[in-house]
């Protein structure tokens, strides 16, 4: 066991983990944040996207240790407290850009840093920044409207 | 049956109305199988065969049951009770092979599971999967893999319409195409997935299982164990996708429940991708072959097919007939044919065995169809367009060669508007135009009809069919409306689709009706979700449970309101009387009295405000549709870029537009990725070669095109309010349009290819060997 802390969507964590431990593991079982999805677990399909010290990494690809003394911002942190709906979340679901939604938490988490670089995405722009990020159900087009809309003041 | 109860005004069908399942699924809080954490619970992790045949000698699992972590393992023997895995297939002179749960003498594939170890975590589990030691004898390639099926030809029927031998022996042209259809995986982001929990109070045993069909999971696993159904309870939080993969039972779920029955603690199996790739849900693969005899004049008099699908290691199961049956019988389309012939069937392999994909069969008939069109076209020197509008059938109902009764559609129409929006005069001149700078684009127009809607009256492709269907519409003490679907959506937005049809009826909005599904205990029976037919069986259903509720209601209006019945209507949540705004009662008033208020339950009889309905469409309906593609080759490399799609659907009556649509784009997805990208590969040992999904090719945000979509809108007459049913049509259509426009750019090269997907190194191969 490996003492870490871990500060996940803004509540610091002190935990023994075994060193293998997986950081998306420790997420949905040590933390119950099941927003977190595992798709293939090799970082192929991008499912378990989260933010780590602000930056997309493939949760799946870490060990939970490699996470100790860094900030992890998971999908339950993008809406409001009171359950307001962020607004690439919002554009998501006005654009039909989730089918069965297992995807979808990676995929938002993928995007969030961009949108939030304040600029606005083109079509292309997207549609390349999401090709880590498979999705089985929408062919994508509806994703790649949702954040150009959500990109725009 | 145009005949909707439209009591209220209409207000929400047909609208674009934003799900209901989304919030949920956006913030992280809708749970899958994998998301559900149950007390005690322990994992499961199989042991699997790393060998395609294989006789097993021993199986060791000491070493496995010491390992830290490990609560238990099982083997052979201690499935030996299990019943092999249901199978609903009835088929005269199939030779059937079951599934055992864990097989004990041999292995067949590679990641046939042989033993199952349960332990505190999967880390556990995995270690100790880790400490079996299988021993085994591999077995010659000559031994069948069956005894029974010496051969490897487990089924085979041929069947013929018309006097086909003699139109093709006066025919002016013949023309004939082989292609092979490859094996895929279907791959949706959530694997499959049990969670067994067993009661040893009153002996039931509660699965969460992600699976398409609840109630028919529900059976077999009781029929599997030997329980009654009624021990059984399988539910389904929230499932991630399943496109066919998820309608069959698994030996892997066997496993759980009776490892959860005999340690009596919930026990989890969740598939990894490397599981699901290696032996998972895979789909398709057929040899398949066309001929066709056509007059001078482009008049099409005669088809042949043969298909021949290796559908894996067992014979029994949906997953082993439906590609082949559905693909022979789904030949004709909408194209007017009076002769045909079908030679079809199966062999069994070490292949891991097939499951039902999405565009089943369909795909396999539709893609060769139009291609052997295109070929036609060019052998007679007529225009492919032109070809094609000389033999499609015209707007309306039409009977097959097969005796198959399309209801009608807009089949021509489609196909109009498709060429229109694509622009196929222009594009010749443009293709032209670029074929004399070098530079390759072809275009390829697919038409198609889809049988969806599949009740007793019809099975798909030539196997029996039959169906039993209810839903359960009620309005509790505070009158709020619930509505219980045994249908299951993976994607399709079911909760929705229901919402919006209840709330008209009772003229309430779609976020005050509460929908279940996925779950048998809050469920009434019914087949479940697979081959389009959700849509259909909602609307039939639901319009008649919601009936009886609704109508019961007035009954306790006209008595509290002393009107008549014909003066009362539903506005916003009230039931009032026309034109007397302040005489109205809210639901709630009305559900409390038809409780409690004893002169109205007396009005009554029975004031349950609950009913359960069944529904079975007299025949099945036909949605169809046009997919037409523009694509450009790279004559260095062979790759194929996508340029524009464009796809006409008619599918009735559409309650949403925006999930129809959303259907049609994920169906044009798949399509894409089965005609240039997904192939799932064995070495000639019978290793699995594509395991990874860094091997495996899904397509990517960067492989599609923006979609362009236009609606036509014929109403079902077999289906409640016009609902046909969508969402295999564009899967299995858009392959045909995609591989058509690749060989029209490469033409005449074209003849040179084989076998899809089309890779670069296919296409590049036969533009240099031209």
């Amino acid at each position: 066991m490996t003492a870490i802390s871990i500060e996940v969507n803004g509540t610091v964590h002190e935990l023994d983990v075994p060193p293998r431990l997986l950081l998306t593991d420790i997420l949905r079982d040590r933390l119950g944040l099941t927003g977190t999805k595992i798709g293939c677990a090799m970082g192929a399909c991008g499912a378990c996207t989260v933010l780590l010290n602000g930056a997309p990494v493939r949760a799946c690809l870490m060990f939970a240790v490699q996470a100790s003394g860094r900030s992890v911002r998971t999908v339950e942190d993008l809406a409001a407290d009171d359950g307001e709906l962020h607004p690439l979340q919002r554009a998501l679901r006005e654009h039909h850009g989730l089918q069965c939604g297992y995807c979808t938490p990676g995929m938002l988490m993928a995007i969030a840093p961009l949108l939030e670089s304040g600029q606005p995405l083109e079509p292309d722009a997207v549609r390349e920044a999401i090709a880590g990020n498979l999705c089985r159900c929408t062919g994508y087009e509806t994703i790649i409207d949702a954040v150009v809309e959500a990109s725009r003041p | 049956m145009n005949d909707w109860p439209l009591y209220a005004q209409q207000r929400w069908a047909g609208k674009r109305v934003q799900r209901l399942e989304d919030p949920g699924m956006l913030t992280g809080a809708t749970s899958y199988v994998t998301d559900v954490q149950l007390p005690r619970m322990l994992e499961l992790a199989f042991v699997r065969s790393p060998v395609p045949h294989a006789r097993i000698t021993s199986l060791d699992v000491d070493g496995a049951r010491s390992v830290p972590g490990v609560r238990g393992v099982l083997g052979p023997a201690e499935l030996a009770n299990v019943h092999p895995t249901m199978d609903f297939v009835e088929l005269e002179g199939a030779l059937k092979t079951p599934r055992i749960a864990l097989p004990g003498d041999r292995v067949r594939y590679v990641g046939e599971p042989v033993a199952a170890v349960v332990a505190d975590d999967r880390y556990a589990a995995e270690d100790g999967a880790d400490a079996v030691v299988l021993s085994f004898e591999p077995i010659d390639d000559r031994e069948p893999i069956h005894e029974g099926i010496p051969d490897g030809r487990y089924f085979r029927q041929v069947a013929a319409r018309g006097d086909v031998d003699a139109a093709f022996a006066r025919a002016a042209c013949v023309v004939r195409r082989r292609l092979a259809i490859q094996r895929v995986v279907t791959s949706p982001l959530e694997a499959c997935g049990i969670i067994a929990d067993y009661d040893p109070a009153d002996g039931e045993l509660t699965c969460y299982l992600s699976t398409q069909m609840p109630h028919l999971a529900r059976a077999a696993i009781a029929e599997a164990l030997a329980l009654p159904v009624s021990h059984v309870r399988v539910l389904c939080p929230a499932m991630g996708g399943a496109f066919g993969g998820k309608e069959v039972m698994l030996p892997e779920y066997l496993c759980a429940a009776v490892a959860a029955i005999r340690l009596r603690r919930p026990v989890r199996w969740v598939e990894d991708r490397s599981e699901a790739l290696t032996a998972g849900a895979h789909g398709k693969e057929a040899d398949a072959e066309l001929e066709a005899a056509f007059d001078d004049d482009g008049s099409l008099r005669a088809m042949r097919s043969r298909f021949v699908s290796d559908t894996g290691a067992y014979s029994s199961g949906i997953g082993a007939y439906v590609e082949f049956m559905v693909a022979a019988y789904s030949v004709p389309g909408l194209y007017r044919l009076d002769a045909y012939a079908l030679d079809t069937g199966g062999v069994v392999s070490h292949k891991a065995p097939l499951s039902p994909f999405r565009g089943i069969g369909m795909t396999t008939s539709q893609t060769l169809r139009e291609v052997l069109f295109d070929d036609a076209a060019r052998a007679l020197g007529i225009d492919r367009i032109e070809l094609r509008r000389r033999n499609l059938v015209d707007d309306g109902p039409w009977r097959t060669v097969l005796d198959e009764q399309y209801e009608p559609g807009s089949w021509r129409t489609a196909f109009e508007r498709a060429l229109e929006l694509i622009d196929y005069a222009g594009f010749l001149d443009r293709q032209a135009a670029a074929r004399a700078n070098g530079r390759l684009l072809g275009i390829g127009i697919s038409p198609f009809v889809e049988a969806a809607g599949l009740g007793s009256a019809g099975g798909a492709g030539g196997l029996p069919g039959t169906s039993h269907d209810n839903a359960t519409v009620s309005i509790d003490l505070s009158g709020a409306i619930t509505v219980a679907l045994p249908t299951f959506s993976h994607g399709q937005g079911h909760r929705t689709t229901a919402a919006q049809l209840v709330a008209d009826m009772f003229a309430v909005t779609p976020k005050e009706v509460r929908v279940l599904d996925g779950d048998t205990a809050r469920t009434p029976f019914g087949m479940g979700t697979f081959g389009s037919r959700s849509g259909v069986f909602i609307a039939g259903t639901v319009s008649q449970a919601g009936r009886i509720v609704r109508d019961k209601l007035l009954r306790a209006a006209e008595v509290l309101l002393e009107a008549a019945p014909e003066d009362l209507e539903l506005v916003d949540g009230t039931v009032g009387v026309r034109g007397a705004p302040t005489r109205r009662i809210p639901l709630a008033a009305l559900a409390g009295a038809a409780h409690f208020a004893p002169h109205v339950r007396a009005e009554l009889g029975d004031p349950t405000l609950t009913a359960s309905a069944f529904f079975d469409p007299p025949r099945p309906t036909h949605s169809n549709g046009t997919i037409a593609a523009v694509v450009e080759v790279d004559p260095g490399t062979g790759g194929v870029t996508i340029e524009r799609i464009v796809v006409v659907e008619d599918c009735g009556t559409m309650v949403n537009p925006m999930i129809v649509e959303g259907q049609i784009r994920g169906g044009v997805a798949h399509g894409v990725g089965l005609a240039l990208l997904e192939r799932y590969v064995y070495d000639e040992n019978g290793q699995p070669q594509t395991t990874t999904l860094a091997e495996y090719l899904l397509p990517r945000s960067t492989d599609l095109p923006a979609i362009e979509i236009d609606h036509v809108e014929t109403p079902s007459e077999n289906g409640t309010a016009g609902v046909k049913g969508m969402a295999e049509g564009p899967a299995s259509a858009t392959p045909a349009a995609v591989v058509c426009a690749v060989l029209d750019a490469i033409a005449p090269h074209g003849d040179l290819i084989e076998e899809l997907p089309l890779r670069p190194e296919t296409i590049a191969a036969a533009l240099s060997e031209g």
